[in-house]
């Protein structure tokens, strides 16, 4: 009982400051946090909230600006902040172990993941190279990776995300830890490969009764996964419960704001479906892309070039007015067929827009390029970060003309309006700006030419979900206003089901099939389709609700 | 800008490299007006002077009082060596990111240019273009810019390319933008950072190489008082009166430390992540 009683990890009243430029900026305000063996606490909050902190704190791993106050962090009976760095580089990997977000980023990818494995097994528990060697090939099985002995002579390039990710977790799991903090495992994988990991982690944390810290931003991803709760905003833990309870009646307003911005598929936010007799704004025939050049080389020598496909003979109808859909996982195609339809790639095969049709980019005038719009994934690779909002947005006004007598910067002023911004900030660079901001400022720049087709690419994947939510309002908003066609790219199932009237499947290159969005349940669905939406977490309230009832 | 100036005066080589500089500029300013005597002034019964109070660095062979002669030279010096720099980087900077912007074959043909420029050694080249030229201060100039251009290109296509994949330069490239803007104002402004650094450094090179050409006789020509052609002339006195040689050398010796320490500072303080 008294095992019981003594969590694994305990952090009482602990705070951190970074200096910055002369100033203290405040990460985290008397936390306290405890965590039993066994069990798994999620933590949730958005980004700038002091996540990551906690996790270096726990680890011992500030950056040398950080201040902290003269809280306790204990791990079982050891005083983590009394360690010094010699101590505490034995404790990490064997006592605390943590998984990162990217597997593509936390292996070297220069060393063997056998090495990398076995390497903390040597370190740690003193075994000999051969060994450690045996030792990490039953730890590669226990994560359910098929050849072992085969992957443990890999290098990390040689094999695809998601075993990646496995060999972290198995490296985590590789000395029978205490505590594992997991650090968005996920969210850089595809949706069926990180219902896999998903699963992985349940079943390893059931069988080794290890105590997990999981840190996420996906409340709904939380609500399957954790047992218990804590919801950090800027740094305060604002509300902290048994995940159920929590999710039912959120008392924080915070919590209440975070639960509601989920995306729900039943609720719709299109319009009644568009009618379907207006004749199709794109048409789509046989779109091939394919990647690489043919080098001079090769022509010297007559080789056969291959290039790699990122399309395969696309066909497809985009109606007026109607917001379709594209999903599929990463490599899927979907950024490729945006790319062509922008003339970033080259294509073959014939696009007809508005009757005009378009075998190759010498095809694509001023006229098409003004009525059809991009608007990428991240705005801050898509704003340059050396011109201010002003020059951003003149861009459009110059190259396509303005109507009327109203100068360049009323036209900016007003489009910063429509998009909920202040019209101050049109002299500002875009590192002045929230990233929900910025991506309103990339929106603003694609409807100042008055498009008639806006392809969204991601847009909302790399916001907050209360960004993502007031993002979402925006462009349906403008929908509503311009009557502007969307092409909607994303691989949130849940978010496109709310707002396309159709959804159009993509799985390596080629579509698999377009379908109404209310229909996309139907049993009669394509495999893949069927396979890819029992990978997705539904939102957390709704599985909460049924669970109730 | 003060923020940067505060980074730039935190490293050691910062503050050094800008203290020689803030020298180096004053003696390029105002040189020419706080000289104690005319750089050409010759005085027959003061020749070969060793320093004192009246010559502080000595005269040289007709009695030219040496530190007239630097302080004068230091604006033909000094200024022809960074202009021939900018000119050079501006070329190599504008050839290199338009390159990347191109790419595929056209990237290709001017690479494998460049490549074939810089396996001769800017020497060489910079000779062999005042030989075709004729030899004065201007055509030093340009050779020297010429000899720069192809490893600034080489330097800003490699910043360049990883410019050329944002997606800021692909949503110029969608909105129909010419090739003169996206080069120019997209993609330009975001590589100027390293080739800022390294064109400090070059400014240096390109000090000793002016100062080459002319010690060669096919930059500066007598009497000018570019600091290469002191030495130069020195080189006959060096066993009868050292310092007439000794001066102009450690003049262009301490600008190109100068410029090699601030070139060092400007790398960190352009670099917060560093």
């Amino acid at each position: 009982m008294t095992a019981e009683a003594s969590p694994v990890l305990a952090i009482r009243d602990y705070s951190l400051a970074y200096h910055v430029a002369e100033r203290k900026a405040e990460v985290l305000k008397s936390v306290n946090l405890s965590i039993a063996r066994g069990e798994i606490l999620g933590l949730v909050g958005e980004s700038g909230s002091g996540k990551s902190s906690l996790a270096s704190a726990i680890m011992r791993y500030l950056p040398r600006n950080a201040e902290e106050n003269s809280g306790d962090i204990f791990l079982g009976q050891t005083d983590l902040r009394a360690q010094s760095q010699r101590a505490m580089s034995d404790i990490r990997g064997s006592r605390i172990s943590m998984v990162f977000q990217d597997p593509a980023t936390s292996l070297n990818p220069t060393l063997r993941l056998g090495e990398q494995l076995a390497e903390v097994l040597i370190r740690h528990q003193g075994m000999s190279k051969a060994q450690a060697w045996r030792e990490g090939e039953e730890r590669l099985a226990l994560v359910g990776l098929k050849t072992p002995a085969e992957m443990m002579h890999r290098f990390p390039h040689e094999v695809s995300g998601g075993e990646k990710q496995r060999v972290v977790i198995a490296t985590a799991f590789a000395c029978n830890p205490e505590l594992i903090i997991f650090d968005e495992p996920t969210t850089a994988l595809d949706v069926i490969t990180a219902r896999q990991i998903l699963d992985l982690f349940t079943e390893l944390q059931a069988k080794t009764g290890v105590a997990s810290l999981y840190i996420s931003h996906d409340l709904a991803l939380l609500s399957q996964t954790a047992q218990r709760v804590a919801v950090l905003e800027k740094g305060t833990i604002v509300e902290e419960g048994e995940t159920a309870a929590l999710f039912r009646a959120p008392s924080h307003p915070y919590t209440r704001a975070l639960i509601d911005a989920v995306p729900h598929p039943e609720r719709s936010l299109a319009e009644a479906s568009v009618n379907a007799s207006s004749g199709p704004l794109v048409k789509i025939r046989d779109v091939s892309v394919h990647y690489g050049r043919k080098s001079l080389f090769d022509s010297l020598l007559r080789r056969d070039f291959k290039g790699v496909a990122g399309n395969r003979a696309i066909s497809l109808d985009i109606r007026q007015g109607e917001i379709l859909g594209i999903v599929g996982e990463s490599g899927s195609g979907k950024s490729t067929l945006a790319k062509a339809m922008t003339g970033l790639n080259r294509f073959e095969g014939l696009i007809e827009f508005d009757g005009r049709p378009l075998r190759g980019l010498s095809d694509m005038n001023r006229d098409y390029r003004r009525e059809v719009q991009i608007i990428f994934q991240n705005p801050d690779a898509s704003l340059n970060p050396r011109q201010k909002i002003s020059e951003i947005l003149a861009r459009p006004i110059k190259l396509y003309g303005s109507k009327g007598h109203a100068t360049v910067r009323d036209r900016i002023e007003a489009m910063l309006e429509r998009v909920r911004l202040p019209r101050s900030f049109i002299d500002r660079y875009p590192h002045q700006l929230s990233g929900g901001e910025k991506q309103r400022i990339a929106i603003a720049r694609a409807f100042l030419s008055s498009p008639r087709l806006v392809i969204c690419d991601e847009i909302t994947s790399a916001l907050d979900v209360s960004v993502q939510a007031s993002v979402t309002e925006l462009l349906m908003e403008l929908h509503r206003e311009t009557n502007a066609t969307y092409v909607f790219i994303t691989h949130d199932i849940n978010l496109v089901r709310q707002i396309a009237h159709r959804i159009a499947v993509m799985y390596r290159g080629e579509l698999v099939e377009v379908v109404d969005s209310k229909a996309i349940t139907d049993p009669d669905r394509a495999p893949y389709t069927r396979e890819l939406l029992a990978a997705v977490t539904p939102p957390a309230s709704t599985r909460l609700d049924a669970i109730l009832s | 800008m003060i923020d940067f100036l505060r980074r730039l005066l935190r490293t050691p080589q910062g503050i050094l490299g800008c203290l020689i500089i803030a020298v180096v500029l004053i003696a390029v300013v105002a040189g020419g007006w706080v000289t104690p005597y005319g750089p050409e002034d010759m005085q027959a019964l003061a020749r070969y002077k060793a320093p004192s109070a009246t010559h502080w660095l000595g005269t040289d062979q007709y009695g030219r009082d040496i530190l007239s002669r630097l302080l004068d030279g230091a604006r033909s010096t000094v200024a022809m060596a960074v202009l021939a720099t900018f000119i050079g980087t501006l070329a190599g900077a504008v050839l290199g990111t338009g390159s990347a912007y191109l790419g595929g074959r056209a990237d290709e043909f001017i690479m494998r240019t460049v490549d074939a420029v810089m396996a001769i050694p800017s020497l060489l080249l910079a000779l062999l273009v005042v030989s075709l030229l004729g030899s004065n201060s201007w055509n030093a100039l340009l050779a020297i810019a010429i000899a720069f251009a192809p490893s600034m290109a080489r330097i800003s296509r490699s910043v360049a390319l990883t410019v050329r994949k944002q997606d800021y330069v692909s949503a110029a490239i969608a909105r129909g933008e010419g090739a003169g803007y996206i080069v120019l104002r997209e993609m330009l402004p975001n590589v100027i950072a390293p080739i800022v650094v390294e064109m400090t450094i070059r400014v240096s090179f390109a000090v000793m190489l002016f100062a080459t050409l002319s010690f060669l006789g096919l930059g500066a020509q007598p009497p000018a008082t570019d600091w290469g052609l002191m030495v130069s002339e020195a080189r006959q006195y060096l066993h009868r009166s050292y310092w007439i040689l000794l001066w102009p050398s450690a003049a262009i010796a301490l600008t190109a430390i100068g410029f090699n320490l601030l070139g060092d500072g400007l790398r960190d303080a352009l670099n917060p992540r560093t």
